[in-house]
């Protein structure tokens, strides 16, 4: 119970009812006050975001396909639907691959830059340079790097120049080389922001540990991983958690780099999803897939939760 | 703590101090590479907004461009064919009025759950934060049919009511967190004084907010501007088009023109955001600095 | 209160008078893009001839514009005048029963406009025709002429011919074919075509679930294609400026339906520099055949009783608004009572009339819906990878797709 229903409490045993009817009078009032304050904001996220995640879920239990079958109860058969599609197995093993590799390599590439440039003279410059692609746009960049991986482009050229021979891969055509080539344009992007969160995690690590440990003789690396790291969990966690969610929706650079890949629909589940309710008119089917996305989000973030709590406590 | 000075070796220390200097220049040296090569890319943007699309597929990606005319070719070729025009305007007033309102309203909505004496204060917030939590492909299905109902696909005001709504549960977040911790002491007086809390929220506690609210307001506008997947599936048409859909649609129907256009529509569409982000970089970080807490 | 009230009247007194003199406007409803300002001159001439202005409203891409009816429809607020695809997809629209019918339109066509029996068919469910051209695509084979010229090469007439002059261009330097898998639907177009040439009568069971993907006829055509790739027959499938490859000469050879000669053209094609020839049968003394592209233009059922619309309408299938079409987009619709739009339909045309050639549907039309992306996906994927081994693989991929849609139906 907080606070103010406790002092009502007390007010009561003592036997000041009139003054604890008051209270809890102007509590009500303030309620409603309250309600007028937050009611933009409640209409909004409860009219145009909760409400549709309900009929979603609603819909995914239904049998909706092109211009029929609107309504009707289809039970589980979306879901049953779901192991057998080649397609949704293969987006679903790529999620997973983009799921792993936007945790690990922003955050190796992040934290690797963060340690390398932190004392380094100009570091407000190589900060900036390091982070300007996450101001662009994601299509943006899905189109930049189309054309950077194009089989006459820049990477190829490039290879081409360093090994002395033709180069000629067809980065974004091959079921080998498409999802990392992609990865690697989505962490180009992001390491930036992971740089510069782990920055400012690591500045506002304490000093005197470090020295301290410094002056016993300790080496750069065992500094970095007893003290630096455990300290800069907290950072880490969130920056893991941030990169998650980012794995998991990445639709942007997929939609516009896949564009000409023949196996578009299998790159990522949320691609797969559109493909089934916008190009096939399965609304039922892609609202299923939908909520499976939803669920292993909804996962995660739980997930998150807990080990922030823990993460506190131990750091308290 | 005193100690003799001739037990210090000298040498030894200058040794030590020369090889820190000289690795450090490495290390500057090894610094600059890495950030020339991560720039790379922007370079071969550069250069390839100036190539006309027969030079762009004649000469090698990073070769200089012959002469800096075919730039207004490209650009007006690129702003004709994409209308930019139109789309730049409403990316301009889906992110102005859009992330301005949400933020608005997440600071009343904040301001109710710090300030007000109200039961229930986390389960508000919750509900209101729940907003962020299912991932965007859980609307897009409802929302597609939803607006098409109420005659809300390829309006205006309807792109505007989605890009408002989601833009409202990270700010009041952000918000919440940072009015709670504003000092009681000015609305208490306020109050004190008789003051509705109508005037406690517009004359003390928002003027004391602006700061975050400017951060915030930043990250919304840039996230509504770089929106694709919406524009795409609740506003398509040429009047309501966002400017990266308009930029999506120009690589899809029109890539045939040429790399060279294209990049330059996807350098035009960027344009905005980059000149703001180094207006207000300040901004920007205390914005990461709000997403951090 | 009482001026501005009297103004008031005015004024809505003067608008009301007014309206009837308003040009009246309908709403073509397009995925068509590129077709944008040669649709709305053919609206504006509409407009003058006969007072209804069509204003082209066009979607970005095919799966919103899909989605976008789909929605409308499932709603009962179907577009007036859009356009759509013929074939599996064309009956999927009819079935639900929200398009009107259009055999009186048709008897008046076909009496006095022009228009011919084969034409209707192309857009008739069940007996009824459901819709209207907006064009009528032969696909055909759109060359290089000087070059030819220069190789001393004639237009093939057979099979062996064609891979003669194959031959004789990869000897000199230059590539036959250009083809490329580009916005990812291009695939199939010369899967159909060496279906068509090899294996005429399993081309339509195909679409039926009587031919299997990786039964003898279609392995017969990857192994074809295969071996054309091998003999370096086939340009780089993974460029993404198919027409202006074809300006630089990237392939001599260009399979494409009639409607890429005016935006070749419009490419930097000199019009004279292009030919035009029909793929010629691989089989010997089969009837001559040519895969045609039939794009409908239908009216719903509300559409079809709005006068203003069927004005329209008819002012589109008429031969001032063939002509106007094809000025616009050398695109042809069946009236030949109209001006042939350009010298590639016109030779096309002739060549038809000569040979009596019978018209396929296309496969991206014929194939079932569901199919059609995955499948194409398929082939896609071969044009990337031309190995036999890569066909094994996709021709597999492709017949369980097909099989497991036919055990459903």
């Amino acid at each position: 119970m907080d606070r103010a229903a406790k002092d009502i409490e007390l007010l009561e045993r003592i036997g000041m009812d009139q003054i604890a009817r008051n209270a809890r009078a102007r509590r009500r009032g303030q309620l409603g006050l309250g309600l007028i304050f937050m009611a933009p904001a409640l209409l909004m996220v409860v009219g145009v975001l909760l409400v549709p995640v309900l009929f979603n879920i609603w819909l995914s239990f239904t049998k909706w396909k092109k211009f029929t079958g609107f309504g009707e109860y289809a039970g589980f058969a979306n879901y049953e639907r779901m192991p057998s599609n080649p397609f949704f197995n293969e987006a679903f093993i790529n999620t997973a691959i983009w799921v792993g590799a936007s945790v690990v390599f922003p955050i190796a590439l992040g934290l690797g830059m963060a340690m390398f440039f932190r004392n380094l003279r100009g570091a407000e410059t190589f900060k900036n340079i390091i982070f300007i692609p996450r101001i662009l746009a994601p299509t943006a960049v899905g189109v930049l790097w189309f054309y950077v991986y194009a089989p006459d482009g820049l990477l190829n050229r490039g290879l081409g120049l360093v090994s002395g021979r033709d180069v000629d891969i067809g980065w974004l055509y091959n079921d080998a080389t498409v999802t990392p080539a992609i990865i690697a344009t989505f962490v180009w992007q992001t390491a930036g922001l992971v740089m510069v969160l782990l920055l400012l995690g690591l500045a506002a690590i304490p000093k005197d540990p470090i020295e301290a440990a410094h002056i016993d003789g300790a080496n750069r690396w065992q500094i970095f991983r007893y003290i630096t790291l455990p300290l800069l969990m907290p950072t880490l966690l969130m920056v893991t958690i941030l990169s998650v969610l980012a794995g998991f929706t990445v639709f942007d650079l997929l939609w516009v780099m896949g564009a000409n890949y023949p196996g578009q629909r299998s790159l990522a589940l949320a691609v797969f999803m559109y493909f089934e309710a916008f190009q096939k008119g399965s609304w039922a089917f892609g609202s299923a897939v939908a909520v499976i996305i939803g669920l292993v989000v909804l996962c995660v973030t739980w997930l998150q939760t807990v080990l922030q709590a823990r993460v506190d406590r131990m750091t308290r | 703590m005193a100690f003799d000075i001739s037990t210090l070796d000298l040498d030894a220390i200058e040794r030590r101090e020369a090889a820190k200097h000289k690795g450090s220049t490495l290390k500057l040296v090894a610094a600059v590479g890495f950030a020339l090569l991560w720039i790379v890319p922007f370079y071969f943007l550069a250069i390839s907004i100036f190539k006309s699309s027969n030079e762009y597929s004649r000469n090698p990606p990073l070769a200089l461009p012959e002469g800096v005319a075919p730039l207004w070719d490209n650009v007006t070729r690129a702003w004709e064919l994409g209308s930019m025009g139109q789309a730049m305007l409403n990316s301009a007033f889906y992110g102005t009025v859009g992330a301005s309102l949400a933020v608005f309203f997440a600071a009343m909505a904040a301001f109710a759950i710090t300030r007000l004496d109200i039961p229930f204060r986390n389960g508000w917030f919750m509900l209101i934060f729940a907003g962020t939590v299912f991932p965007f492909q859980m609307y897009l299905i409802p929302l597609f049919f939803g607006y098409q109902k109420l005659g809300l696909l390829n309006s205006h005001m309807g792109m505007l009511l989605f890009y408002t709504a989601i833009c409202v549960p990270f700010p009041t977040l952000v918000l919440r967190n940072f009015m709670s911790g504003l000092s009681r002491e000015m609305d208490e007086a306020a109050r004190m004084d008789g003051a509705s809390e109508f005037t406690v929220f517009f004359k003390i506690i928002l003027p004391n907010t602006i700061g975050p609210m400017t951060a915030v307001f930043l990250l919304q506008f840039t996230w509504i501007w770089n929106d694709m997947l919406f524009s795409t599936v609740l506003g398509n048409r040429l009047e309501t088009r966002s400017i990266m859909n308009a930029l999506l649609v120009f690589q899809g129907s029109y890539s045939s023109i040429g790399p060279n256009i294209v990049l330059t529509a996807a350098l035009l569409a960027s344009l905005p955001s980059i000149v703001l982000f180094f207006l207000l970089r300040k901004h920007f970080m205390q914005g990461l600095q709000v997403q951090q807490s | 209160m009482k001026l501005k009230g009297k103004l008031l009247g005015t004024a809505v007194g003067v608008m009301l008078a007014a309206a009837p003199a308003l040009a009246q406007e309908v709403q073509l409803f397009h995925d068509k893009g590129f077709w944008s300002e040669q649709l709305q001159a053919v609206g504006d001439a509409a407009g003058e001839a006969t007072g209804v202005t069509i204003v082209e409203t066009p979607y970005a891409n095919a799966e919103q514009y899909k989605a976008f009816v789909q929605a409308s429809i499932a709603s009962g607020e179907t577009p007036n005048m859009f356009t759509w695809w013929t074939g599996a997809t064309f009956a999927e629209l009819v079935s639900s029963g929200q398009i009107a019918a259009l055999d009186d339109l048709w008897d008046e066509m076909i009496a006095n406009g022009g228009y011919g029996e084969a034409s209707k068919e192309l857009f008739m469910v069940d007996g009824q025709a459901y819709a209207v051209p907006l064009l009528l695509a032969r696909w055909v084979v759109l060359y290089n002429k000087p070059l030819y010229a220069e190789l001393g090469l004639e237009e093939p007439e057979t099979w062996d011919q064609l891979m003669a002059n194959a031959d004789a261009i990869v000897a000199a330097g230059e590539t036959p074919f250009l083809a490329t898998v580009h916005e990812g639907w291009r695939g199939f177009i010369w899967f159909q075509e060496l279906m068509l040439r090899m294996h005429p009568e399993a081309y339509n069971g195909l679409n039926d679930g009587s031919v299997a993907y990786d039964g003898p006829e279609v392995r017969a055509v990857f192994e074809a294609w295969s071996d054309m790739y091998a003999k370096g027959y086939f340009s780089d499938p993974r460029s993404t400026e198919e027409f202006n490859d074809y300006v630089r000469g990237a392939g001599a050879m260009y399979l494409i339906g009639e409607w890429a000669a005016g935006l070749v053209v419009e490419a930097g094609v000199p019009a004279d520099d292009l030919g035009v020839f029909i793929m010629p049968n691989a089989v010997e003394g089969a009837p001559a055949a040519v895969i045609v592209e039939g794009s409908p233009l239908v009216v719903s059922v509300d559409g079809a009783e709005d006068a203003d619309t069927m004005e329209a309408l008819r002012y589109w299938v008429s031969a001032d608004g063939a002509n106007t079409w094809g000025e616009q987009t050398g695109n042809y619709i069946g009236n030949d009572s109209a001006n042939a739009p350009n010298a590639i339909v016109a030779e096309v045309n002739s060549d038809i009339a000569e040979t009596g050639a019978a018209a396929y549907l296309r496969w991206w039309e014929a194939v079932p819906p569901d199919l059609q992306g995955e499948l194409v996906a398929e082939m896609n994927r071969f044009m990337l990878d031309p190995t036999m081994e890569t066909a094994d693989d996709v021709m597999s991929t492709m017949q369980t797709l097909n099989a497991a849609y036919w055990a459903d139906q």
